[in-house]
């Protein structure tokens, strides 16, 4: 075997890393995990296998309006319709799904102000107040929590 | 909440001194013994093969001796230089991942290209162009299982003509030259890796990888000298005491090297004192007296600089028998200092609090992931490796065209 005369060794050698090359390439393809780099510089699938690992606490708005439509048309007037209702009313209890008589806890104004208080890292196109300036911290009084333009 | 929290200090609080973060506050140091043992298993590979190219490259004739010699302890400790980091890793079943999906750009993961060049573009084949001609009388002349070992590395070449060894040799001469750069290469990364890392003042440091590179060269030399001469022993053959002279005198010129670069940053540091000395200073007084103090500078410095030294000097005036017995004992020292020093590099780096104005400690345990136990069989491997590399390749018995150690024909 001469390719252009060169000494067998080469020859062998090239020969080799060749098939070494070759054979990367195949274990490559036969190897790489289906999904990897579908999102990045990993294996797409671990996401929906970690996610699946955990069950879901929040019921989801849907879920919530499937009882109460009509606040759920009120939310999507006013400039809060892009929360959800469990953001809230924290997670819906197994309880109240089963049954409607064993109420939620009403949330209180506190809720309120662990969004709107004023803090620098919120971003400014979004509405805060300094609460202890701010009229007083009964919120309901003067805003209605579904549809925060509104007075009641 | 108050229990738990009594519990967890006083699980941790023995482990501390001063003010610590709480998520440094755990019990054991994200990296441990096995971290340790990563350097210093490359720093072997990388030292080894630069004291083989002293025959190579600049034709030290009094080695040659020792030149296939340590060339196979450089293959045997570089095909376990991965073992402690994947096991460190947890899943080392999953290291093939590594090279199917090859990442460019995360400093560790160059590791794999580093250790890929060297171990197939610069070991595999300089020994196979060295040892090309043994193989293929060796697979006409033994039988069986051995016999087939030595026919399938010949790959299928026979050629032994004069021209095709001439060129053997030119070619293996030449890979020698492309092997110097690249075992600094290989362990100069493993320093750049520690080196790099700016925001840990005792490892963010320009010269780290040459320091790793030195202490690399000092240790690989060392080991040579160790394996030499217990297998000397082991086969109840004389000592070749030229080829140990020459050797010592280069681990003496390494060591010196090696010695005043450390000195020289300790020096730099101890003067410009910057932000974080103190904690260092009380850290290296502390939690590190053992290994910095006694280990490194006492053990594995000073005292074989010494003794090598007046060796040096003095070579007449020591009988053989002594001479051969103090190189011995400064090999064993310089391989225990500098695993000392690999362990100050990367577990003195986490002894400090990033306040800097605490310091950790840890107790090495003997069993777990962790443990000294599982190090002391990762760091076995490699002689294992070695004894079978031996048995194949530098066997008494057959006769070799290379530069073996006890060649049958000379006793
Ligand atoms: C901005 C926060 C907020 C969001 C979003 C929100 N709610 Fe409310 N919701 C409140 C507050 C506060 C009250 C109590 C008002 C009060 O005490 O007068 C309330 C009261 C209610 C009540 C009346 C409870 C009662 O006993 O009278 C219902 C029903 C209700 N919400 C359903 C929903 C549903 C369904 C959604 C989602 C579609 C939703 N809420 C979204 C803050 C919110
Ligand atoms: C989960 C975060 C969140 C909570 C909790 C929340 N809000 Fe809002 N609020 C918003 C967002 C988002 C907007 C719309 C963005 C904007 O216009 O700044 C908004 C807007 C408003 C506005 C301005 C309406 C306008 O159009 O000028 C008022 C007033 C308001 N909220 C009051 C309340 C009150 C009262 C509560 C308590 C019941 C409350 N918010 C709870 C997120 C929240
Ligand atoms: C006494 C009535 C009153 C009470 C109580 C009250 N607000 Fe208001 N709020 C107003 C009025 C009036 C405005 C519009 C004029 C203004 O900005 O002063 C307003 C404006 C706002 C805005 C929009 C600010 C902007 O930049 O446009 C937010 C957000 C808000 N209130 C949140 C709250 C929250 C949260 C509470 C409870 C802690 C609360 N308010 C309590 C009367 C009230």
């Amino acid at each position: 075997m001469r390719f252009f005369n060169l000494p067998p060794q080469i020859v062998r050698l090239i020969l080799l890393i060749f098939a070494i090359l070759v054979s990367y390439l195949v274990a490559r393809t036969l190897l790489t995990p289906d999904t990897f780099r579908d999102y990045g510089f990993f294996r797409g699938a671990a996401l929906s296998e970690h996610i699946s690992q955990h069950k879901p606490v929040f019921a989801g708005k849907a879920a919530c309006g499937e009882r109460h439509p009509d606040v759920l048309k009120t939310l999507a007037k006013g400039s809060h319709k892009n929360l959800s209702c469990e953001a809230c009313h924290g997670v819906v209890s197994q309880e109240h799904l089963k049954d409607p008589a064993n109420k939620m806890l009403k949330p209180t104004p506190q809720i309120c102000v662990r969004c709107h208080e004023a803090s620098p890292s919120r971003p400014a196109w979004f509405k805060q107040i300094i609460v202890k300036d701010h009229y007083s911290d009964t919120c309901f009084e003067c805003h209605l929590p579904h549809q925060p333009n509104e007075a009641p | 909440m108050t229990l738990q929290l009594t519990s967890i200090l006083a699980e941790v609080a023995p482990h501390f001194d001063g003010y610590v973060y709480p998520n440094e506050a755990g019990t054991h140091p994200l990296w441990g013994v096995l971290i340790v043992l990563y350097p210093y298993i490359t720093g072997l590979v990388a030292g080894a093969f630069i004291m083989a190219s002293l025959v190579r490259v600049f034709r030290v004739k009094a080695l040659e001796p020792v030149y296939r010699l340590s060339l196979l302890t450089a293959l045997a400790f570089l095909l376990c230089a991965t073992l402690p980091l994947l096991c460190h890793l947890g899943h080392p079943e999953r290291s093939y991942q590594i090279m199917i999906t090859p990442h460019l750009t995360s400093p560790m993961a160059i590791f794999g290209f580093v250790y890929a060049w060297y171990l197939m573009a610069v070991l595999l084949l300089e020994l196979w162009f060295d040892f090309r001609e043994d193989f293929v009388k060796w697979g006409q002349t033994e039988p069986g299982l051995r016999g087939f070992i030595y026919r399938t590395l010949t790959v299928g070449v026979t050629d032994v003509s004069d021209k095709a060894l001439a060129l053997d040799h030119k070619l293996s001469w030449i890979i020698s030259i492309i092997g110097i750069p690249s075992a600094f290469l290989l362990h100069g990364y493993v320093g750049f890796i520690f080196g790099s890392i700016k925001a840990n003042p005792w490892w963010g440091n320009a010269i780290m990888p040459i320091i790793f590179i030195l202490s690399a060269m000092v240790s690989g030399i060392a080991l040579c000298i160790f394996i030499y001469m217990v297998l000397s022993w082991l086969r109840r053959r004389a000592l070749d005491v030229r080829c140990l002279d020459v050797m010592g005198m280069f681990l003496f010129y390494a060591l010196v090297i090696d010695a005043t670069v450390e000195a020289l940053d300790l020096i730099h540091r101890t003067y410009s004192a910057q932000e974080g000395f103190y904690v260092m200073e009380f850290m290296a007084q502390e939690r590190l007296f053992f290994t910095l103090t006694i280990g490194q500078m006492l053990i594995g410095t000073l005292l074989p600089l010494l003794v090598l030294g007046t060796l040096q000097v003095a070579r007449k005036f020591v009988p053989n028998g002594i001479r051969i017995g103090l190189y011995f004992t400064c090999a064993v020292c310089i391989l225990l200092g500098v695993l000392a020093m690999r362990w100050n590099v990367v577990m003195g780096g986490q002894f400090f609090s990033k306040s800097l104005r605490g310091v950790m400690s840890y107790k090495l345990e003997f069993a777990g992931a962790e443990g000294w136990f599982l190090g002391i069989i990762l760091l076995s491997l490699p002689f294992i490796i070695l004894t079978v590399l031996i048995k194949l390749f530098l066997s008494e018995r057959m006769p070799t065209s290379g530069h073996v150690p006890h060649r049958m024909d000379n006793p």
